[in-house]
C-alpha cells in the first residue's frame, strides 16, 4: 500500500506491565538488575473476573490502564472522559492464547471434554485481549487483533493510524502483549523457562504495552499534548524496502533506530538489514526484553515516544522503528514506521468525526 | 465512496468453490457430518460441517486452514484477472482461530509446526508474493471486519485493490468447550428454530477482491456486485454474549454509510448461529430497525448448511449474497421447523428456496462474533455486461 501523505495520529499516552520495569520512561535503557525479584505487574489488578483471564489478557490490562489515564481518556475514578464509541482497540499478540488452547486440548485427551471449564471458552478465540480491555473499559469504537507474525505490533499501530484517518473513530488504544509460558515456548522454538535466580535480561518477553493514539485534533480538543506523532509506515518483503519507503516520506536525521529482533541475537543489526545504519544510535528492545513477537512494535513506538518527548520538541530528529527482517532471515515481510516529534504534524482541515 | 467486487473465491464443507456452494444452498444441501477429525469418544457432540480432506478418519494434519485460504485466494484474484502476483496488492485475512489446530497437533502429538505459519502472511508470500498482508484475528466477524479495513484502505488512496479473505478451521479447544456449555449437544444448526440446541462449527474459507467502483474492473471484466458500505463496532459488554442495542446500531450505522434506508433493503443474510443468545439478539434488533415494514426483506441462515465458518463465515455469506442478487434465488434455511415468536414478522426462507417475483437489489450481511464483535455490510446488484454466467443453470429448486 502507499503511505501516509500527512500524519493523521499522535500518541498521548502510555502504559507498561513488565515486570521490573517501573514505567514507560524505563524503556529506553536495561532492566534494573534485580527485575527478576520484582513484583508481578498483574498483581497490580484486583476484583472479580482475573481467575479464568489468561496471563495476556490481565498484562494488557494493566498497560491499557495506564495507558487510558495518562492520556486523560479515564477520570481518577476510572470513567471514561469521551464517548465510548469514539474509541476503538488495536491488539497485536502472536502467542496470548496458545495457553489457553494447549492446555484444554491436553485436558480433553486426558479427561474428555467434561473436564474443561466453560469459562475458558472466550479465551480460545484470539481477539480476548482486545475484548476484555473493550469489556472493562467500556469502549465501543472499532476493535481490531493482529496476530501477524514478527511485525505484528507496527502493523497493529498503523491500523489505529488507519482506523482515525478514515474518520470510524477518533482515538484508538494499540496494545501489545505477550506471556512466558511452556505452551508458548513449545510453539516458538525456545527453550524452557530459565530456573529462578537467573540473572540478565529475559530471553522470552512477558508484558505488555499500551498507547493511546489519536487524531491531532481530539488531543488538541482535550487539551492533551501529544508526546509523538505516527508517521509513515511500510510493509515490504525485504526490510531495506520497507525503510526505504518509508524514509523516502520522512527525511529528517534518524536520531534513533529501535531495531528488529535478530535471529542471532545481536545488538547491532547486520549489514544486510540495510539503508538507515550508519551512525544511527541503535535500541534493540529484543536484546533488553526478551523476543517480544506481536508486542515488539508496540514496545518500540511508545520508547520512540519517550525518546522524542524527552527532547522536548528540540530538532526536527525522527525515530526510525523496524519489526521483522523480511526475505534475510526468512520472516516474510518486514515493517517500517516512522514517529516524528508532535509539531511535525499539521492538523488536518477535515472536522472532528463526532 | 463505493467499492466492487470483482472476484470471488471461496471453499466450505458443501463445496470446493462459489458456484458449488451456492448451487448447495439453493438445493438445500448441507454439510453436516459425523465428526471425522477427532476421537469422538472424547466428545458428547458428535456432528460437524467439515472439510472432508483428511486422510483418513480421525487423523489429523496441519495447515489445512492455510491451504483453504490459498485455494479461496487463488480463486478470487484468477476470477478477478489478476494472476497468480499480489506482491502490490494488499491481502486482509479474518480468522477467529488463526493456525491453532496445528498448534493443538504440535502441542499435544507432537506433530512439526513452524510458529512462523500461525499467521497466513507466510503462505501468501510463497504462493503470491504477496508482503502486505494482515491477519485479523477478529473473531466469527473477522472478515466482514477485514472488508471495512479493506474499504478504508482504498478510500484512503493507500491501495488502488485489495484481497479480503477469511478462513477457519476448527479446533478441538473450541469444539470441547462448545460441548461443554450447552444443555444438551446439538444436533445440526437450526436458526430461530424452538428445537435449537446451539451452534455447530464449519470449515472453509472465502476471498473477495476489491476495487474503487471509479477506476473500474481493472485486469478483470466481471463486477460481481457492489459494495456500498460496511459499519464495525463492539459491544463491550460480554466476552461471549452479544447485545442487541449495539446490533441494532452497526446495522443502522452500515445502512447510513451506504445511503439507504431499511425499506430498500431486500434481503437479510443472517449471523443466524442457532444458539439461543445470538438469535434473540439478532431478532430483536432487526425488528427494531425493520420496524413497521411489511412485510420484512427476505432472510435466510446459511449457517444451517455451513455451519458455524467463523472467520470465513461473513464473507460466506457475502459471497452467497452476491449469488441471491445475481440468480434471485434466496436459499432456504433448513431445519427451521418450529420457528421462534420473535421472528414471526419476518419473511424467513424455509424448506427449500424461493424465487422471489421482485428483482433483489440490495443485500444486508450480519457478522456477529465473540467479544461483542459487530460487522455488517451492505452490498447492492450490478447489472454486469460482461457477467456470461448469468444464472446457474441446473439449480434444483
Amino acid at each position: 500500500m502507499r503511505s501516509v501523505r500527512t500524519a493523521h495520529a499522535v500518541i498521548t499516552g502510555l502504559g507498561t506491565a513488565v515486570r521490573g520495569l517501573p514505567g514507560p520512561e524505563g524503556l529506553l535503557g536495561p532492566l534494573p538488575a534485580d527485575h527478576r525479584r520484582a513484583g508481578d505487574p498483574v498483581s497490580r489488578l484486583t476484583g472479580r473476573g482475573l481467575r479464568y483471564k489468561d496471563r495476556a489478557t490481565k498484562l494488557a490490562m494493566v498497560a491499557a490502564r495506564d495507558a487510558l489515564s495518562a492520556a486523560g481518556l479515564t477520570d481518577e475514578a476510572g470513567g471514561l472522559t469521551v464517548p465510548g464509541e469514539s474509541v476503538g482497540v488495536s491488539a497485536s499478540t502472536n502467542y496470548g492464547n496458545v495457553d489457553t488452547v494447549c492446555e484444554t486440548v491436553r485436558t480433553i485427551a486426558e479427561s474428555t471434554y467434561l473436564a474443561t471449564s466453560p469459562m475458558m471458552l472466550p479465551a480460545t478465540s484470539s481477539n480476548v485481549v482486545a475484548s476484555w480491555i473493550a469489556i472493562t473499559h467500556g469502549l465501543r469504537g472499532a476493535n481490531l487483533t493482529l496476530c501477524n507474525g514478527p511485525t505484528s505490533g507496527l502493523d497493529a499501530v498503523n491500523w489505529a493510524r488507519l482506523l482515525i484517518a478514515s474518520g470510524r473513530v477518533e482515538r484508538m488504544l494499540v496494545v501489545g502483549a505477550e506471556p512466558d509460558n511452556p505452551a508458548v515456548r513449545h510453539v516458538a522454538d525456545m527453550p524452557d523457562l530459565a530456573p529462578d535466580g537467573t540473572s540478565g535480561a529475559p530471553d522470552l518477553f512477558d508484558g505488555a504495552v499500551a498507547l493511546v493514539v489519536e487524531s491531532p485534533e481530539s488531543a488538541e480538543a482535550r487539551g492533551v499534548r501529544p508526546l509523538a506523532a505516527v508517521g509513515a509506515y511500510a510493509r515490504r518483503g525485504g526490510h531495506a524496502d520497507a525503510v526505504a519507503k518509508v524514509r523516502a516520506l520522512h527525511t529528517g536525521r534518524v536520531g534513533l533506530w529501535c531495531v528488529p529482533e535478530h535471529p542471532e541475537g545481536v545488538c547491532a543489526p547486520a549489514p544486510a538489514l540495510g539503508a538507515a545504519a550508519g551512525s544511527v544510535p541503535v535500541h534493540d528492545l529484543s536484546a533488553l526484553h526478551g523476543a517480544a513477537s506481536g508486542a515488539l512494535g508496540v514496545l518500540q513506538c511508545a520508547a520512540a515516544a519517550v525518546w522524542l518527548d524527552g527532547r522536548g520538541g528540540a530538532g526536527d530528529d525522527v525515530v526510525l522503528v523496524s519489526a521483522g527482517i523480511g526475505d534475510v532471515g526468512g520472516d516474510d515481510a518486514s515493517a517500517a514506521l516512522i514517529l516524528t516529534t508532535p509539531d511535525a504534524v499539521v492538523p488536518r482541515l477535515a472536522g472532528s468525526t463526532r | 465512496m463505493s467499492w466492487i467486487v470483482t472476484g470471488m473465491g471461496a471453499v466450505a464443507s458443501i463445496g470446493a468453490g462459489v458456484r458449488e456452494i451456492f448451487d448447495s444452498l439453493a438445493a438445500g444441501r448441507s454439510g453436516l457430518g459425523p465428526l471425522r477429525g477427532y476421537d469422538r469418544d472424547r466428545f458428547r457432540a458428535r456432528m460437524a460441517y467439515e472439510i472432508d480432506d483428511r486422510p483418513a478418519p480421525g487423523v489429523d494434519v496441519p495447515l489445512r486452514a492455510t491451504r483453504w485460504l490459498e485455494q479461496a485466494v487463488a480463486a478470487a484474484v484468477a476470477d478477478a484477472g489478476l494472476g497468480d502476483d499480489l506482491s502490490r496488492v494488499p491481502v486482509l485475512v479474518g480468522t477467529t482461530l488463526r493456525e491453532l489446530r496445528s498448534v493443538e497437533l504440535a502441542w499435544r502429538d507432537g506433530i512439526p509446526f513452524d510458529a512462523s505459519d500461525l499467521h497466513f502472511g507466510t503462505m501468501l508470500r510463497r504462493r503470491f508474493g504477496a508482503v502486505d498482508t494482515h491477519t485479523v484475528a477478529n473473531a466469527c466477524s473477522a472478515s466482514l471486519y477485514t472488508m471495512a479495513l479493506g474499504a478504508d484502505l482504498l478510500d484512503l488512496g493507500e491501495a488502488d485493490t485489495v484481497v479480503v479473505a477469511g478462513v477457519d478451521t476448527i479446533t478441538e479447544s473450541t469444539y470441547g468447550l462448545l460441548d461443554r456449555c450447552y444443555p444438551e449437544a446439538p444436533d445440526r444448526v437450526r436458526p430461530f428454530d424452538r428445537g435449537r440446541r446451539g451452534m455447530l462449527q464449519g470449515e472453509g474459507a472465502a476471498a473477495v477482491v476489491l476495487r474503487r467502483e471509479a477506476d473500474g474492473p481493472g485486469p478483470g471484466t466481471r463486477i460481481h456486485a457492489r459494495l456500498r458500505g460496511v459499519a464495525v463496532n463492539c459491544d463491550a459488554y460480554h466476552p461471549s454474549a452479544p447485545d442487541a442495542k449495539s446490533i441494532a446500531t452497526v446495522v443502522q450505522e452500515a445502512h447510513r454509510r451506504s445511503g439507504v434506508r431499511p425499506a430498500d433493503i431486500d434481503l437479510v443474510m443472517l449471523h443466524g448461529t442457532g444458539t439461543a443468545l445470538n438469535d434473540e439478539a439478532e431478532s430483536a434488533a432487526l425488528g427494531s430497525v425493520f420496524a413497521g415494514l411489511a412485510p420484512s426483506p427476505y432472510m435466510t441462515a446459511i449457517k444451517s448448511m455451513t455451519g458455524h465458518t467463523a472467520g470465513a463465515s461473513g464473507l460466506h455469506s457475502l459471497v452467497a449474497a452476491v449469488d441471491v442478487l445475481r440468480t434471485g434465488i434466496v436459499p432456504p434455511t433448513v431445519y427451521l421447523d418450529d420457528p421462534v415468536a420473535a421472528v414471526a414478522g419476518f419473511r424467513l426462507v424455509r424448506g427449500t428456496a424461493e424465487r422471489p417475483r421482485q428483482p433483489l437489489r440490495l443485500a444486508q450481511i450480519d457478522s456477529f462474533g465473540f467479544g461483542g464483535l459487530n460487522a455488517v455490510a451492505i452490498v447492492e446488484r450490478v447489472e454486469d455486461p460482461g457477467d456470461t454466467a448469468g444464472h446457474p443453470e441446473g439449480v434444483d429448486l
